[in-house]
């Protein structure tokens, strides 16, 4: 039972980090927190599942498209939201990201919502799905592509923050914007960069994630809060932080489900949040003092 | 020309014209006036909090739902009088709201924003699975409403208690804001330090900003159990607080008549939409970011550019127009 739930624990907790990354990375270099990313995350979903499910393309090929779809409507986002309002106050850009995102979300329900028997869609699984034993618990092949996906990429994501040269670009802008600019650096190139590439690690999570579950337009809410549990615990402004808290996160949920009542499952989020944010509000990794935004 | 539509006149003409809507309207027209009545004092409370006190909370939906669960469920379980019930309603929610307070107090900008969002999905969660007392998903029937010693139509009723509310809701605000405790929620709002060393309470002010608008949403709720007769957890979920943050928007963030603007004009938006989810969402949403970006003053900001007699007192500094 206990390996079990853990084993689920690190599975979703990998997609909540995914997820999360996308967050912290708009955090970082914007200072702003994208209320609209689940609603990223679900879209990317929705268009993998057209390529895979309606129009019978292969899991691989969906989860490229979707990937690109994702980038597409992050610049979109930036373009739209973030760039016009770059000097309005936070709580302006806090209400114009939850506007875009119930835009975004209306926009899904119009086209993939709303079908007979209610607003979800299921999505075939990718691969096999009978579960095969791994040291005695029985694990579903997707759960593990989940976490090879998720590893990979992290990793990918990892090397192209630190080695290349828009990584280093989108790290400068976020360490100082000023400076960055005064070096030479297109910040505002680098801003859409951030925002596309948030949307896209968001999206290929939603492609990983949308076999275990169901799809549906209100998918992307529960998403964002199960994220911002993620970097609120890993300290918010902290990328380890937010991988790790994502893990956390995922496994908190899955234990209290299984162990003390399966509604748990649902609000442990919240609570995590609400608890962190009053007792500990740096996070447990928090490497920032308390910012006033 | 323009100064006939000046304030004085637009709020004369509203009233007037909710007054006379029950003797003239058939039920559903009624209904909606009603909800529109009812949107007035959320938004006129959202607006203290959010508008004026600058707070980011999500809560109010949740403290929506606090009111018009305790009123519906005293009602059911008890068969209180339904004034009595409201009441109830009223100071849970506003006991709710200070509650929320304590911890908010220490929170700021986005972080209370996040932890506002947990708390109002906590609550919801707790409508949806606490089934011995709310329930559970599929909500309750509230009875029959009385109105002893009066005798009405249930939804004249209502509409009568909520035109009340209504028309003592707005000046008990409008008083406020003018007060002492208005002009520190807006010293709060445009800079936390400096309202400090002027010398304000700032802990104190700022549980008064929650508790107000917990208060006036406490009352919606009565109203919105009595007026709908059924109580279910999907009324106050997250679109619910977009409907009210799309209100005070479009109305004008920072101002009470901007805010009654928003209400009545929102209400009969979404009814237009009431079956279609899916353009309900693109509206609302569409609508908020579309203010931000174009007329960040909200409705009431053209207004008072283009009309005579909309000034305020307490207006939003220039830089945040």
């Amino acid at each position: 039972m206990f390996a079990y739930l853990i084993a689920s624990g690190i599975s979703t907790g990998a997609l909540y980090a995914m997820v999360a990354i996308g967050l912290v990375l708009v955090y970082r270099s914007t200072g702003h927190i994208n209320f609209s990313h689940g609603e990223l995350f679900m879209f990317g979903g929705f268009i993998a599942y057209t390529f895979f499910v309606i129009l019978g393309a292969p899991y691989f090929l969906s989860l490229i498209v979707a990937v690109i779809g994702g980038f597409a409507l992050g610049v979109l986002c930036d373009r739209t939201v973030y760039r016009p309002l770059i000097k309005a106050p936070a709580l302006t850009m806090v209400l114009a990201t939850v506007g875009f995102s119930f835009l975004i979300k209306g926009v899904a329900r119009f086209f993939w919502g709303a079908r007979e028997g209610g607003d979800y869609v299921a999505f075939p699984a990718a691969v096999d799905p009978t579960p095969i034993p791994i040291g005695g618990i029985m694990v579903f092949p997707q759960q593990l592509l989940v976490l090879g996906g998720a590893f990979f990429f992290v990793v990918v994501f990892t090397i192209f923050f630190r080695r290349t040269r828009w990584g280093k670009m989108m790290q400068a802008t976020a360490e100082n914007a000023t400076a960055a600019f005064l070096s030479g650096i297109r910040v505002e190139r680098v801003y859409t960069m951030t925002w596309g590439t948030g949307a896209c690690i968001a999206s290929a999570a939603a492609v990983l994630m949308a076999p275990l579950t169901l799809l549906s337009p209100d998918v992307g809410f529960n998403l964002l809060l199960r994220a911002f549990a993620a970097t609120v615990l890993g300290g918010l402004g902290s990328m380890p932080g937010a991988i790790i808290g994502g893990f956390l996160v995922g496994i908190i949920e899955s234990l209290a489900g299984g162990y003390i009542h399966t509604g748990l499952q649902e609000v442990s989020a919240f609570i995590i949040i609400i608890v962190v944010l009053v007792f500990r509000p740096a996070g447990l990794f928090g490497i920032r003092k308390l910012r006033e935004t | 020309m323009l100064r006939i539509f000046s304030r004085r006149n637009v709020v004369a003409a509203g009233l007037v014209f909710f007054a006379v809507l029950p003797f003239v309207a058939n039920p559903y027209v009624i209904f909606i006036g009603n909800l529109a009545l009812m949107y007035i004092l959320l938004s006129v409370g959202l607006n203290m909090l959010l508008g004026y006190a600058g707070q980011l909370a999500f809560a109010h939906a949740a403290l929506f739902g606090v009111g018009a669960y305790t009123t519906g469920l005293l009602k059911l379980e008890f068969d209180l009088h339904y004034g009595l019930a409201l009441v109830a309603g009223v100071v849970l929610a506003t006991v709710t709201g200070v509650a929320v307070a304590m911890p908010a107090l220490r929170l700021r900008g986005l972080y209370l924003a996040l932890a506002t969002v947990a708390f109002a999905q906590a609550t919801l969660w707790v409508f949806m699975h606490w089934n011995s007392v709310t329930y559970g998903g599929a909500g309750f029937r509230v009875p029959p409403l009385d109105f002893e010693p009066f005798t009405a139509r249930p939804d004249i009723g209502v509409y009568v208690l909520s035109y009340l509310i209504v028309l003592a809701g707005i000046p008990l605000g409008w008083n406020l804001l003018r007060s002492r405790v208005g002009r520190a929620w807006v010293a709060i709002r445009e800079s936390e330090v400096a309202a400090e060393s002027l010398g304000i309470d700032i802990t104190r002010y700022k549980t008064i900003a929650y508790a107000v608008s917990a208060m006036y949403a406490g009352a919606a709720g009565g109203l919105f159990a009595g007026m709908l007769g059924i109580v279910t957890p999907e009324s106050f979920d997250l679109f619910q607080v977009i409907v009210h943050f799309c209100m005070v928007i479009v109305g004008g963030l920072g101002s009470i008549w901007g805010g009654v603007l928003g209400a009545v004009g929102l209400v009969y938006l979404q009814e237009v939409l009431r079956a279609f989810r899916h353009l309900q969402e693109i509206a609302f949403g569409g609508l908020i970011l579309f203010t931000v970006l174009v007329i960040p003053g909200g409705a009431v900001s053209l207004l008072k550019r283009y009309v005579p007699g909309w000034k305020e007192p307490l207006r939003r500094t220039e830089h945040d127009k």
